[in-house]
């Protein structure tokens, strides 16, 4: 067992490698009446090509990562979430691009609760049955998003810049993709992706962190898993460019939204460098684009952007891009606005004082969200798949540099891997 | 739960209320202003926070008064706009964190009470009114935001459902105002109408955080500059009895998927002793993914993603929301009736109540944990008169019987089905 302590921000974390190769951390929060849990895996939407020590090399239908886990919750007993209830526990999940994550809050019978959600995805149980009812329930929630602009706005980009990546794919995946799935094909991926040695668990909130290891350790050691080698994963390569400059969709929106990017080469480590690298992406973007930068202003008082303006940098095993974007009445003149302001800065690079501010306000930003135990759980395990460390951050932000800043703006913003998504009515 | 407790005070019209707690690493504050919803003032009113955040006296330009937030660590500040009973309340929300994690050489309280206060009560100004750029962008922003509710079909249907069960009440307002209003608002007659909310609304003011009413009472006080005055206390809500017939409204809109929303009267608020039961009622009906609605719409027919209900405790509303496949109106309906028929009879299994008694004690109990959670609980006493703790809810929640829950049931009445669906075969 190790402990760190962070001194500077008053926390202390226990970590531990089972046997097994389950990842245990255990954040104690003392006065905190909640306890949170997460249960990773490395495992996602884009994880559609792959081969298991020992196995055939395997490819499947997209959307299974996120069937597995609306099917994880069914149980020979019936549905988990009344056990979790019984106990007083919200339960949830959720997949995303390179993970899927089992969730619960809690305020009493925490270690009852940790127990069940060790169980619950430690015990699949697919029946033909089962996972027929299932594709009902997902058509309909890939229906509802095939609704929400914001959304195919948003898929719409990614689909822009990767032709081969499967970030682009959607995590739900089709109506057709979800009805050839089928229950051996869930069991083959459950064997590949939930043994412990590719997952994590997460705890954080009022508890002995000591006694709750202990109980951890006890619930693993009393069941068995076969040994598992590294698993290998499959992607196509991706070229440089991006696979189409626009796309556009046509649906009901009261104003067109537009989002665009630049693709750019994913980081090539993990670590340190690479969250370095995500950290000064974000520094920079909001530096330029934050809602005190001087570009915000001219849009919002042009009336070329409104509230839902905003930007972020996504990257994950083999990709990285920014997304820019919001409601705008002309999606030509705000990309070109906007793509005008980046070349500019990267020439005239971005002022000391700029930096210092947004700095500081990112600062400020990263320590308001450590009181929320579910934000610290959510991107404790997102910073720990890069081989980073969430408490490390105001660290790292205190050793940026302007220069750093700079020469990340003139890497990311290369106009040639630029692409634009649109949404409008046709009647707009 | 916790031996923390508000201590109050006031200021002229305002009360004060603060949270001396160690646990967070932020001082959190809240401001609520609230008003009568009624159909002359929600426009300008809802228009108001959206003028106050472009400048104050001392930060007049809008990006001055960003990077003074920015300044501020960063400093979380915003503004929200809601219906609670039969008021309009606009909430401003500062978060900033606590010195001793920085090296910062101002006292943060201070400059964030200081703000927080300039924002309400010293705007920008030019010739002795609103800023006119200010006000007609701000004008646009609002046409836009009501404009774009349409763009979010869960979102437009829960709205269209409460607003065709009231059309008779204020209620049926949205709470950013009316598109049609905002064409005759101007600089001067919204600086008018911004006078007459601040003299006439109940003002509270919340600070969470490791601090005192005594430390926070100077503060407040030289940077509020308020109308004088005592403070107001909030009136209960107008309670109606659900339509004799309920009525059936289809809208058809380009949708893949259909939005069948069900809009119920329960006859009992926030601030009424059988409010416990109601909870428990609406836990059992489809708060939580162990409910009737969740398991019978979703679990067991597989028509849904989604199938809930939700309480509007200040207004004693309850709503149902699932999104279903167009074709299947009929037999989703036919189930939902099933379940509130079944709530009626008493069909509720003794461990059901349990599961509903233990996720609500867990969300009472979770409050504790977030500074900006404990304020709203507290506010609801403030809105309703109810004198409620936490623990006092919690127990209360606890006693409910399987008879008070029917008995809650039986008080409950359809008022009105709503359903989004597509334009094939138009008539």
């Amino acid at each position: 067992m190790a402990v760190k302590q962070y001194p500077k921000l008053q926390e202390t974390l226990l970590h531990e490698k089972l046997d097994n190769g389950l990842e245990v951390f255990i954040l104690p929060k003392p006065g905190f009446t909640k306890t949170y849990a997460t249960f990773t895996t490395r495992y996602g939407s884009i994880d559609n090509h792959f081969r298991a020590a020992g196995k055939e090399e395997v490819r499947v239908p997209d959307g299974i990562a996120h069937f597995l886990e609306h099917k994880m919750f069914e149980e020979p007993e019936g549905d988990i979430f009344s056990t979790f209830a019984s106990q007083g526990a919200s339960a949830n999940a959720f997949t995303s691009f390179d993970r899927t994550v089992y969730l619960f809050s809690a305020t009493e019978s925490v270690e009852a609760n940790v127990n069940t959600l060790l169980n619950f995805v430690q015990n699949p149980y697919f029946t033909d049955e089962n996972v027929e009812k299932e594709k009902g329930i997902i058509i309909q929630e890939i229906n509802m998003y095939c609704d929400n602009p914001d959304w195919r706005v948003y898929y719409g980009l990614i689909e822009a810049l990767y032709s081969k990546h499967p970030v682009h794919i959607d995590i739900a995946g089709t109506a057709e993709s979800v009805r050839s799935i089928t229950k051996d094909m869930l069991y083959e991926c459950y064997r590949t992706f939930y043994h412990p040695s590719n997952m994590s668990l997460f705890i954080v909130g009022g508890v002995d962190a000591e006694a709750m290891l202990e109980r951890v350790k006890a619930n693993q050691a009393a069941k068995t898993f076969e040994p598992a080698g590294p698993i290998e994963r499959f992607f196509e390569p991706e070229p440089a460019e991006v696979r189409q400059r626009k796309i556009e969709i046509d649906l009901p929106v009261s104003l067109p939204k537009c989002l665009f990017g630049y693709k750019e080469e994913p980081a090539a480590a993990s670590g340190e460098a690479a969250i370095r690298r995500e950290l000064a992406t974000k520094l920079m973007l909001d530096a330029l684009l934050g809602a005190s930068s001087p570009l915000y202003q001219e849009l919002y008082d042009d009336n070329l952007i409104s509230d839902s303006f905003g930007h972020e940098y996504n990257t994950g095993p083999g990709y990285a891009f920014s997304v820019i974007g919001g409601d705008t009445k002309d999606p030509d003149e705000l990309l070109r606005r906007v793509s005008d302001a980046f070349r500019a800065a990267a020439e005239s690079g971005i002022a000391e004082s700029v930096f210092e501010r947004t700095r500081r306000k990112k600062i400020g930003a990263y320590l308001r969200m450590l009181n929320s135990p579910e934000a610290i759980a959510g991107e404790f395990t997102r910073y720990r798949l890069k081989g980073g460390d969430l408490f490390a951050v105001v660290d790292l932000y205190e050793s940026l540099t302007l220069e750093e800043i700079n020469a990340r703006l003139r890497e990311h913003a290369d106009p040639s891997r630029l692409a634009v998504s649109v949404v409008r009515g046709s009647g707009a | 739960m916790t031996s923390e407790q508000f201590e109050r005070g006031s200021i002229g019209r305002m009360r004060i209320n603060v949270l001396p707690t160690k646990r967070f690493k932020t001082f959190a504050l809240s401001l609520f202003v609230g008003i009568p919803l009624t159909e002359s003032r929600v426009t300008p009113v809802a228009l108001t926070p959206f003028v106050l955040r472009r400048g104050t006296s001392s930060y007049p330009e809008t990006i001055s008064f960003r990077e003074r937030l920015d300044d501020l660590y960063g400093a979380g500040f915003g503004f929200d706009l809601y219906k609670r009973g039969d008021y309009q309340i606009v909430q401003l929300r500062l978060d900033v964190i606590n010195d001793r994690f920085v090296s910062s050489q101002q006292p943060l309280l201070r400059e964030a009470v200081a703000f927080l206060g300039e924002a309400l009560t010293s705007p920008a100004l030019e010739n002795g009114r609103f800023r006119t750029r200010y006000v007609e962008a701000e004008k646009t922003t609002v046409a836009k935001r009501i404009e774009a509710i349409v763009n979010d079909k869960i979102r437009y249907a829960a709205e269209r459902c409460v607003e065709e069960m009231c059309k008779d009440e204020p209620y049926r307002l949205l709470a950013i105002g009316r598109k049609e209003d905002l064409a005759s608002v101007d600089a001067d007659s919204l600086y008018r109408d911004y006078q007459d909310w601040l003299s006439n609304a109940v003002i509270d003011l919340y600070v969470s955080g490791d601090t005192s009413l005594q430390e926070v009472l100077p503060l407040a006080e030289s940077a509020f500059k308020l109308p004088a005055g005592s403070p107001q206390s909030y009136s209960p809500p107008e309670l109606k009895a659900p339509r004799q017939e309920p009525q059936t409204i289809v809208e058809r809109l380009d949708v893949a998927q259909g939005k069948l929303n069900l809009g119920l009267r329960t006859g009992i608020s926030y601030g009424d002793s059988r409010y416990p039961s109601l909870l428990v009622y609406n836990g059992v009906l489809g708060a939580f993914p162990h409910s009737k609605l969740f398991v019978n719409v979703r679990e067991k027919a597989s028509l849904a993603y989604y199938a809930s209900s939700r309480l509007d405790g200040h207004k004693g509303l309850l709503t149902i929301q699932s999104g279903i496949e167009i074709d299947n109106y009929e037999k989703a309906l036919g189930i939902i009736r099933e379940q509130l028929e079944a709530m009626k009879q008493g069909q509720f299994a003794a461990e059901d109540i349990e599961r509903t008694k233990a996720m609500l004690s867990n969300q009472l109990r979770e409050i504790q944990d977030s500074a900006y959670e404990r304020i709203s609980f507290d506010f609801n006493n403030v809105l309703s008169g109810a004198e409620r703790t936490g623990e006092s809810l919690l127990a209360d929640v606890q006693a409910v019987t399987p008879d008070a829950i029917a008995e809650a049931a039986r008080g409950i009445g359809l008022d009105t089905v709503y359903f989004l669906r597509d334009r094939k075969g138009e008539g």
